[in-house]
């Protein structure tokens, strides 16, 4: 009793936990109301649907997460995705096999990774303006692979590759969720348990302070922009496998939507705040009004007024509880 | 064989062209403690920031163990054995104090963080340093006086050899400041040798062996603290003696300017009443935490008041944000200089006019690049303000010259009430002293002077009146030529007994 007590505040007493707790709360409530409007909603394959149109979202909302609690930003996210599909797709219809397509694939996502870092941390551009050179950067390279026209079909020697990154089912879950799950308690694990994830929440709070003691900045920023191409890398891989060809769409605002997840599940924008959990959280609160007003019949016009509305909401909700509530003192001695 | 752990010879650093250090060299030894003296911008922290890595050097040579060291990482430094408490606070807000004190050298067992090791050894530091928190509180839910111990606990962690604390005692209250000195002690005994820079001259007598003394970036003279005097050595830091430490002028009396009735603001400040006349300066006194500078901020109407009243030249009037209080004649110079007193990031000019772009404008709104450049040149004149030039980043200015630039940007606007918190913190005795005479032609023009300071010597040297206060309340108030350190001290601890509470 005693020790399950104290299990209990140990968990609710972890960094950020009470902003998780706070929009757990919101989620419940709207999967109730969806539920309630649409019966079908709670249905095992709709449920199965939901997993999977949320998984991709937690991917790239694991990224951004990253990028964010740094004190950075990544805008290139949704043409990497694009970038990612377009190139294992061309590659793929020009006969690649499709383990070397992904791994090409990869290496170039990480690439961009490393530009991001290396021009926000060495060169001191601001990350708005470095990652927005090179999101027009990577849509471009996504434009010019199969010479400004979606590729045709992957066809049937891709067929493995399609089912291991959407079609396939492992344990009742299709596999695009578990590759979500994985992806995170990896991502998770590297954020809480390592000595990384701590350099990456301390050049957040407070980077002058992280440079004297000694943490390398430039080193840490690079490994969450990293972080956030390869998980934009995998998002672009599932795209190509569900549509079976490359689109140069693909991708299209996904860096907004991983801005969505991570910041409706309390990472702040001002770094240093958050965990993975409440990405999760973040998600599905996107998964769930997207499928639950798709349902309701809502055109997608409205579907992204609600969802903008919802992160303004969750921002300023944010900064009023911090600001109420948790309100730092001044940091810098007089 | 001498036991010199640093010998560091004909260092030089300039910034863009300005001299920080001119060939300066100094010495420390092992088990001694060493105090490093100058004026603000003599280039004292400077020189303990090449020490540490945290800047290169331009030329010179250093010795650290005997051995020469040629540039050198905040990272190297710490594995030399060399730890510093810098004079600003170094914080990550957002984590623990556990993640602070181990940050950049954490624990790990096969990749992995060992925090139940890492808490063990903290709560170990803070339990020698006295220190009453846990390690896993955030330490940006601290007071900024727990943060500096919290800052002197990471540095200790370290089991560095070679110790520097840049003005350590500013923000502590005198409780800790005498844990501080324990601690200092101890470590001298250890063997380790410690460089302490502070312009509270006052304490150096508690610890201090030897000191060097800087002027204008150069190198001036080492002594034996046993062997020197304090008139001495301010006079090696200023070049010139200092004839009195707290000048005093008397004025008469004259009609009420400000009146604060029943003010109520939070839990500290809590039915506050208090006057201010003409031709008087009232210092307001009280341990770290007593409330005082939430009172002057609820008064500027920085924070929400919940009730109270406020009488400027009979009038009663409303301020419920800084812009009105500053309309009426009301201005406030913070106590936190980088975060409220200035845009740190703005340039020196910039800082200086934005209070008075007002005076400065023509009816279009479009700024007068004349009276702009007159008003400012006159303002770092008056003050004396060292500074590379007006468009330097107000960041860039030493901690004392910063201060001055927070106290001297509403100085150049006429006001009824001039309210300064901690206006001489960090601050060399020579600007000190201008600060005061500052506060006396206030107070002879006949401008309400209120200002709050830890330092008692000088509220008893400057004030006219003392207010004392304690836990939110005014618990006393004292006529100058009544007052003494001990009686302020006696209404400063008067707490509400918790054991009341209790007993109900
Ligand atoms: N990063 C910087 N850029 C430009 N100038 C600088 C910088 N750091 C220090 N200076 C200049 O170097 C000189 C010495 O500054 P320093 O901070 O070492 O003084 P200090 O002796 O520590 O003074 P204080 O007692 O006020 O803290 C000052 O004139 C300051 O303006
Ligand atoms: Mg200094």
């Amino acid at each position: 009793m005693d020790n399950k007590d104290n299990f209990i505040k140990r968990i609710v007493k972890t960094r950020g936990m009470g902003q998780v707790i706070t929009v757990a709360f919101g989620l419940i409530p709207l999967c109730i109301v969806f539920g309630i409007l649409n019966p079908i909603f709670f249905s095992g394959q709709n449920i199965g649907n939901l997993l999977r149109q949320i998984a991709p979202i937690l991917i790239i909302g694991i990224g951004q997460s990253y990028v964010l609690i740094t004190g950075n930003i990544d805008l290139s996210i949704g043409s990497v995705v694009g970038m990612s599909c377009m190139i294992s797709a061309t590659l793929m219809t020009k006969g690649v096999n499709p383990l070397t397509a992904i791994i090409i694939t990869l290496i170039t996502c990480l690439t961009i990774g490393i530009i991001n870092g290396t021009l926000v941390s060495i060169c001191k551009l601001p990350p708005f303006i470095a990652t927005l050179g090179t999101m027009t950067i990577a849509r471009g390279i996504a434009q010019i692979v199969n010479n400004n026209y979606n590729t045709d079909s992957i066809g049937e020697g891709a067929r493995g590759f399609r089912d291991f990154f959407y079609y396939g089912k492992t344990i009742g879950l299709y596999n695009t969720v578990w590759i979500a799950i994985a992806i995170w308690v990896v991502f998770n694990f590297i954020l809480s348990k390592t000595r990384t994830g701590r350099h990456i929440y301390a050049i957040g709070s407070n980077i002058e302070a992280s440079k004297l003691s000694g943490v390398n900045i430039s080193a840490t920023t690079t490994k969450a922009y990293l972080v956030s191409s390869f998980c934009s890398c995998t998002v672009g891989l599932i795209i190509c496998a569900t549509s079976g060809m490359g689109t140069m769409d693909a991708g299209n605002s996904y860096e907004m939507y991983a801005v969505a997840a991570s910041v409706i599940g309390g990472v702040s924008t001002l770094g240093g705040q958050g965990i993975l959990l409440g990405t999760i959280i973040g998600a599905s609160i996107w998964g769930v009004l997207q499928n639950g007003l798709q349902f309701a019949g809502a055109p997608v016009a409205i579907r992204n007024i609600v969802i903008g509305i919802i992160v303004v909401v969750s921002v300023l909700l944010d900064v009023v509880i911090r600001t109420g509530t948790f309100r730092f003192r001044k940091l810098s001695k007089p | 064989m001498d036991n010199y752990i640093v010998k560091a010879k004909h260092i030089s650093k300039s910034f863009s062209g300005v001299m920080a250090l001119d060939d300066v060299s100094f010495n420390l030894k092992s088990g001694e403690v060493l105090a490093l003296l100058g004026e603000n911008g003599a280039g004292k922290s400077t020189l303990m920031k090449i020490l540490s890595g945290v800047y290169t050097r331009d030329e010179g040579e250093l010795e650290i163990f005997g051995k020469q060291v040629g540039n050198i990482t905040p990272k190297k430094a710490q594995e030399l054995g060399i730890a510093i408490i810098h004079q600003e606070l170094n914080m990550c807000a957002h984590l623990t104090v556990m993640e602070n004190i181990f940050l950049g050298r954490e624990i790990q067992n096969a990749g992995v963080l060992s925090n139940h090791e890492m808490t063990k050894q903290t709560q170990k530091i803070l339990d020698q340093l006295g220190i009453d928190i846990s390690p896993d509180t955030i330490v940006g839910t601290l007071s900024v006086s727990k943060q500096q111990m919290v800052e002197v606990a990471k540095a200790i962690s370290t089991n560095a050899k070679i110790l520097i604390m840049d003005e350590p005692t500013s923000a502590l209250t005198s409780r800790e400041i005498d844990e501080l000195f324990t601690i200092i002690r101890k470590l001298k005994n250890d063997g380790c040798g410690i460089v302490y820079i502070s312009h509270r001259l006052e304490e150096l007598k508690h610890i201090v062996d030897r000191v060097t003394i800087l002027r204008d970036g150069k190198y001036i003279t080492s002594l034996d603290f046993k062997e020197t005097s304090l008139p001495e050595i301010i006079s090696y830091m200023v070049g010139r003696e200092i004839k009195e430490k707290f000048p005093r002028v008397e004025c008469k009396r004259g009609k009420k300017i400000l009146e604060v009735k029943n003010l109520n603001a939070g839990p500290m400040v809590r039915d506050i009443n208090l006057d201010l006349y003409e031709g008087e300066i009232v210092g307001i006194a009280g341990l770290v935490g007593a409330g005082r500078t939430e009172t002057t901020r609820a008064i500027f109407g920085v924070d929400q008041k919940q009730s109270g009243e406020i009488i400027l030249d009979g009038k009663p009037i409303t301020i419920n944000k800084p812009m009105d209080a500053i309309r009426a004649g009301i201005v406030l110079a913070p106590e936190d200089r980088r975060k409220d007193g200035l845009c740190i990031r703005l340039s020196i000019r910039e800082n200086l006019t934005l209070p008075n772009l007002d005076r400065i404008i023509n009816k279009f709104g479009v700024v007068n690049k004349n009276k702009e450049k007159k008003l400012v040149e006159e303002a770092i004149d008056n003050f004396q303000i060292k500074l590379a030039s007006m468009e330097a980043n107000a960041d860039s200015l030493s901690g004392g010259n910063q201060q001055k630039l927070v106290v001297s940007k509403w100085l150049a606007r006429k006001s009824r009430v001039v309210i300064f918190d901690e206006p001489t913190r960090g601050i060399d005795v020579a600007v000190k002293v201008e600060i005061y005479n500052l506060m006396n032609h206030l107070k002879q023009q006949g401008i309400g002077v209120l200002f709050v300071s830890s330092e008692l010597p000088e509220i008893l040297g400057i004030s006219d009146r003392i207010i004392v206060m304690c836990e939110g309340r005014i618990t006393g108030e004292l006529n100058v030529k009544e007052a003494s350190q001990d009686k302020i001290l006696e209404y400063a601890t008067r707490f509400e007994t918790k054991k009341e509470a209790v007993g109900l």
